[in-house]
């Protein structure tokens, strides 16, 4: 029997987790927000538009990219990851899986993580602030703390 | 309460909590495309050239020589040549056009005693629209409105320089002056003159300009670059020329 089929076992189905909703909307919002500075990397939507801070020079710094891949592109995929994991959970033999709560702390904790040392880049590094960086900052914490009751679920499984 | 009642009624709740779900879920994912959609769309900036290009040749001095072209204001023959490297995104250089150039304007090209030249340097890694502004700026040039677009760029310089793609504007300071729309917005949004102002860029770099505004000031066999973009080092920096016209001459004799 697989973590999921415990989690349903022969419990009524109950209320979807109000938690995974929100973090399903979160990530769709933040999925949005990557994508737009995705385009940009992409040169689909021109010099980025500030009107706080300057995300040009964030977004042609050294730290715009891991590599060759630009650091939205790893927002976007972790947006989309953070989205379907809560859409899984919200489905009614998921809707207790311990897997799901898992890997929903985990990634939004590493998101969040993620995005903080962004966020230090951007405040003692590049001296230069990207609102579209500090809203997706702002989103995957959110995340993260919609997350929490995921740890209930765990230990209320657990024991 | 039986037990099917119980879980009757939890379906019921969680149907009725995943509808909302899903709407709030679709008025995001609306309003996420519709965002996305339109800063894709309106800040488009399509086939218009944003960025330098590849020049050939330009690694051939007198090549390069040709290919950049700087736009002159005066008398051709002045004895005197300011010449101006710079960026129309650039602060520095709104406030060298917006206070400085009207000095050398009245005082020094009006009177016939220099002419003043002015070379793209757009700053394209700090200043993503200024390449565009200076491409927009040649194609003024290409109905003779040149300086009327020049001082229309740097005096709107706030209104512009941060939006993404300012094309509008562009075009708006182009209906302004009077320029033929069609033309000019089909140059606009086109990579024409991004060769010159590229060929401009690269001659910049060669004479080691690494800021703008840039200034050097040229005559009688003299080539300075002055450390500042100030009226008083420019009429010190021809003082220095003429000064040394006379022992030049009289070499020469």
């Amino acid at each position: 029997m697989n973590d999921d089929e415990q989690s349903v076992g022969s419990a009524p189905v109950g209320a979807p987790p109000t938690n995974r909703m929100v973090v399903a909307v979160l990530a769709l919002g933040g999925f949005f927000v990557a994508l737009y500075l995705f385009a940009h990397n992409l040169g689909l939507g021109g010099p980025i538009v500030c009107g706080v801070g300057d995300c040009a020079t964030v977004q042609s710094s050294q730290y715009a990219t891991i590599g060759p891949v630009p650091v939205s592109f790893v927002g976007v995929l972790g947006y989309v990851v953070l989205l379907a994991l809560a859409f899984v959970g919200l489905r009614p033999d998921h809707r207790e899986s311990r897997m799901i709560g898992g890997l929903l702390l985990v990634g939004s904790l590493g998101g969040g993580l993620f995005s903080a040392y962004l966020t230090y880049l951007e405040a003692f590094v590049i001296h230069a602030w990207c609102q579209y960086c500090v809203i997706s900052a702002i989103i995957i914490t959110l995340i993260f703390f919609a997350s929490i009751p995921e740890v209930a679920r765990l230990k209320a499984r657990s024991s | 309460m039986s037990r099917s009642e119980e879980r009757r009624k939890a379906r019921e709740q969680g149907g009725s909590d995943m509808t909302k779900f899903y709407v709030i879920l679709a008025v995001v994912a609306v309003v996420g495309i519709g965002a996305v959609g339109y800063s894709i769309g309106s800040t488009a900036l399509g086939a218009a050239a944003t960025e330098p290009i590849e020049v050939e040749g330009l690694d051939d001095q007198d090549m390069l020589v040709e290919m950049a072209q700087g736009v002159t204001k005066g008398d051709e023959d002045a004895p005197i040549t300011i010449i101006e490297f710079g960026d129309y995104a650039c602060p520095g250089c709104g406030g060298f056009a917006m206070s400085v150039k009207p000095q050398v304007e009245l005082l020094l090209v009006e009177t016939g005693k220099a002419k003043f030249v002015f070379y793209d340097f757009p700053l394209t890694s700090i200043h993503p629209t200024s390449f565009l502004a200076a491409r927009s700026a040649r194609c003024a040039q290409d109905q003779d409105k040149f300086w009327e677009y020049h001082d229309a760029l740097f005096r709107n310089q706030t209104s512009w320089r941060l939006e993404a793609s300012p094309i509008a504007q562009f075009l708006a300071f182009g209906e302004d002056l009077g320029l033929e729309g069609d033309d000019f917005e089909a140059c606009v949004k086109s990579d024409r003159h991004a060769d010159v102002v590229s060929a401009n860029m690269r001659l910049g770099y060669e004479l080691r300009v690494s800021s703008t505004p840039t200034i050097m000031v040229q005559g009688n066999g003299e080539f300075l670059m002055l450390p500042g973009a100030t009226f008083p080092a420019i009429q010190a920096a021809i003082a220095q020329i003429e000064e040394s016209a006379p022992a030049d001459a009289g070499g020469a004799n």
